[in-house]
């Protein structure tokens, strides 16, 4: 074979392999994008975390990044936290731990912080649902968040409709044994006694971990009309 | 052409090679060589430093390419593969691996020529008594010297039992003894039938082995023959007397 | 092919030999065996922290002793002149590569192998299960270093050592970033430069593609279709640089 001849067959058989390649990639992008890999590039000059993005090391940023919002926190620096959380979950928003402590930063920790402006208040715990909100449509079939949600309308912000709403969405996924408890309060709290007594009725035969519980819940509930017993006059 | 004539076991007809350094930057480092080494001949190629005496070496083995010419080794193209089956190489100042023994590198290029296993332990066997490495086979060869590194490349030359044999510098860094040893070897390998390739500038050791010798100068071969015929063309009393006269004439010309 | 083997046996050993593999291979073990100093963070998080921290160090690390070696491999048989002692033996030029490949990727192989071994270890003594994702996130990492053992001799094939050096490794950057840009170029107005960056996207090796680990260290499956598709696109561009690597290697002279 000449020079010559055998530098065209090695571009052509060049050429050829690209050609394959070039579909296969268009098909491995529509995976990838079906499977939820979004391409998230966030610049951040001056930050070894900058060139670790760079260099593709996406996830091991988002854990520096972490780490350091559990230092501002634990200083009481919770304001300087909130870019670097909004960071974190850009990066990886797959991670549900920075979306589930997160939304628990602004709806209680900082709120509490502002508990004199009652104005403040209510925007900061508004701001920790709208996180856990948007945390949701990053992870929509796992229970974390929507838990987090429904127990932050049942404990903050005192819409036991709300509540019930996520936590019903929460128990249709694989989940720890609490949830359903929760579930039954928020039905009590909504008005919606005869739901609640069905799901604690439905822990004690499933013999989650909350049946002693639930049994005493719904002997309260039949005998007071409420699971707290009310106090002795 | 005689009928009773031994084939030639490496024929080169107007072998040229130019470098080409940079923009109009180009070095002749062999112009339009043409010569003939008959089978079971020692040929002695001579010539001072940068003369192409390597080059030529390496053209012949496919390490660099023809600018134009023709080169036959054994009556087959030079560029195929399966003719190096029968040539063995001493390049100058010979390197392989460091962390292996001579036994070791002995198995490595054994494997590459295709030598089965029964045979190859007791040919390196022989090929390191003969070059006088057997009692050194457990040493890497990070600790050889530089003759000793002559000498497995010699045993590694001589691996595949090839008919013809290219030798660059091949007593470069031995001793009288070691040299004396080589030149003894070589008219044995000659006896056994084998053709010889042998570029030096160490011309005395050249004149005691070959059968005929080319004087190359600056990519040009100058002078081909036999060392007496030679003489007396250029009416030389010596070798020495030789070399110097036909560099100097090639100067002049 | 059997020659090729005998190349790709010695090229093992003489890179296992290589002080800079071993020092790369000891950084690597410390870096997963620090993972572990995470111990004020929640199980959760700390076990995320330790498949993160894993596996980028499995493949930084991998991609450094794969591109320091291959680009040694090759430019020690040049320098010290041993590839004359080859090349003048009945050893064709493809044999003397495909050896090279096949050395390289064995001892990439190992130094994977042996940080996954770590990595099973750590997250055993952890979690006490290893999910079969995690093996797929190792499994494309592996797969990854072969086209950067190709792209590697490609250029050390004609290149010298410092540009081999830099070259790769910028590759290496680049090629986890063309996804990005690529998705760019959809807001962009001018369909020229749209054509521009998509063959460039085309021809840049997509690195990104075998990057899966964002989705196993929280937890996510991969679907074997995935795995096979990504594997062909290795494979692929794996022979796409063996030819270029022969193309120059093929008239190189030593």
């Amino acid at each position: 074979m000449t020079k010559i001849t055998y530098r065209n067959s090695s571009i052509a058989a060049i050429v050829l392999l690209f050609l394959l390649l070039s579909p296969l990639q268009n098909k491995i992008d529509l995976q990838r994008k079906q499977m939820g890999f979004e391409q998230r590039l966030l610049l951040m000059p001056g930050q070894i975390t900058g060139s670790l993005i760079l260099g593709g090391f996406k996830g091991l940023a988002a854990d520096l990044l972490w780490l350091q919002v559990e230092e501002l926190f634990h200083s009481g620096q919770s304001y300087k936290m909130l870019p670097i959380l909004r960071s974190v979950t850009f990066l990886q928003p797959k991670f549900v731990t920075p979306w589930a402590v997160g939304g628990w930063h602004l709806s209680y920790n900082i709120s509490v912080m502002v508990k004199d402006h009652p104005e403040q208040e209510k925007a900061w715990i508004q701001a920790g649902v709208d996180f856990l909100k948007e945390g949701i449509s990053y992870n929509p079939e796992r229970y974390d968040l929507y838990f987090e949600l429904g127990w932050t309308f049942f404990n903050k912000v005192k819409n036991y409709a709300e509540a019930v709403k996520y936590l019903e969405l929460a128990c249709k996924f694989p989940r720890p044994d609490y949830i359903d408890d929760a579930l039954a309060h928020a039905y009590e709290k909504n008005g919606q006694i005869d739901r609640a007594m069905e799901t604690w009725k439905e822990i004690i035969n499933s013999g989650n971990s909350f049946s002693p519980t639930a049994v005493r819940m719904l002997h309260n509930l039949k005998t007071y009309g409420s699971t707290i017993v009310p106090e002795k006059k | 052409m005689e009928t009773n004539e031994k084939p030639a076991a490496l024929r080169i007809e107007g072998l040229t090679k130019i470098f080409h350094l940079g923009r109009n930057k180009n070095v002749t480092a062999l112009d339009n060589l043409s010569l003939e080494i008959k089978e079971g001949e020692i040929f002695g190629l001579l010539g001072p430093n940068g003369s192409g005496k390597t080059t030529a070496l390496k053209l012949i083995l496919g390490l660099l390419f023809p600018t134009s010419g023709q080169i036959e080794i054994l009556g087959r193209d030079h560029q195929d593969v399966e003719v190096k089956n029968d040539i063995g190489y001493l390049p100058e100042n010979p390197y392989y691996y460091r962390y292996l023994t001579g036994p070791e590198i002995l198995t490595f290029y054994g494997r590459i020529f295709g030598i089965k296993k029964e045979n190859l332990e007791e040919k390196k066997e022989e090929l390191l008594k003969l070059v006088g490495l057997y009692d050194k086979q457990h040493l890497p060869l990070k600790h050889f010297s530089k003759g000793m590194l002559e000498r497995i490349g010699l045993a590694v030359a001589l691996l595949n039992n090839p008919k013809f044999l290219i030798l660059d510098e091949p007593t470069t860094g031995l001793d009288p003894i070691g040299s004396r040893e080589t030149r003894n070897l070589l008219l044995n390998l000659q006896a056994a039938g084998k053709t010889i390739l042998l570029s030096s500038h160490y011309l005395s050791e050249i004149e005691k082995v070959s059968n005929r010798v080319g004087i190359l100068h600056q990519g040009k071969l100058l002078a081909l023959g036999t060392t007496s015929e030679l003489m007396t063309q250029w009416k030389a009393g010596d070798i020495e007397d030789l070399f110097i006269k036909v560099i100097e004439w090639s100067k002049q010309s | 092919m059997v020659k090729a083997i005998v190349i790709a046996k010695n090229t093992f050993q003489e890179a296992l030999r290589m002080r800079s593999y071993q020092i790369i291979l000891v950084f690597a073990l410390l870096l997963l065996g620090s993972s572990q100093l995470f111990s004020f963070l929640t199980p959760v998080e700390q076990l995320k922290m330790i498949k993160d921290v894993s596996l980028s160090g499995i493949e930084f690390f991998s991609a450094l002793m794969a591109i320091l070696a291959s680009m040694t491999a090759l430019r020690s048989e040049f320098e010290t002149n041993t590839i004359s002692t080859l090349l003048s033996k009945p050893l064709k030029r493809s044999d003397f590569i495909l050896g090279k490949f096949l050395g390289m990727a064995l001892v990439t192989t190992l130094g994977v192998v042996i940080m996954s071994v770590v990595f099973i270890g750590l997250i055993l003594f952890k979690q006490h299960s290893f999910e079969i994702s995690l093996f797929s996130a190792l499994f494309l990492i592996w797969a990854e270093m072969l086209v950067i053992i190709a792209i590697t001799l490609a250029v050390a094939a004609f290149a010298s050592t410092a540009f081999t050096l830099i070259f790769v490794f910028f590759l290496f950057l680049v090629g986890h970033l063309t996804s990005y840009g690529f998705s760019l170029s959809g807001e962009m107005k001018n369909p020229v430069l749209q054509v521009i960056i998509k063959f460039f996207y085309n021809i840049i090796p997509n690195f990104e593609n075998f990057a899966i680990r964002d989705q196993v260290v929280v937890g996510g499956t991969i679907p074997i279709t995935y795995l096979l598709k990504t594997f062909g696109y290795g494979i692929i561009y794996t022979a796409i640089a063996l030819i270029v690597c022969l193309y120059f290697f093929r008239y190189r002279e030593v």
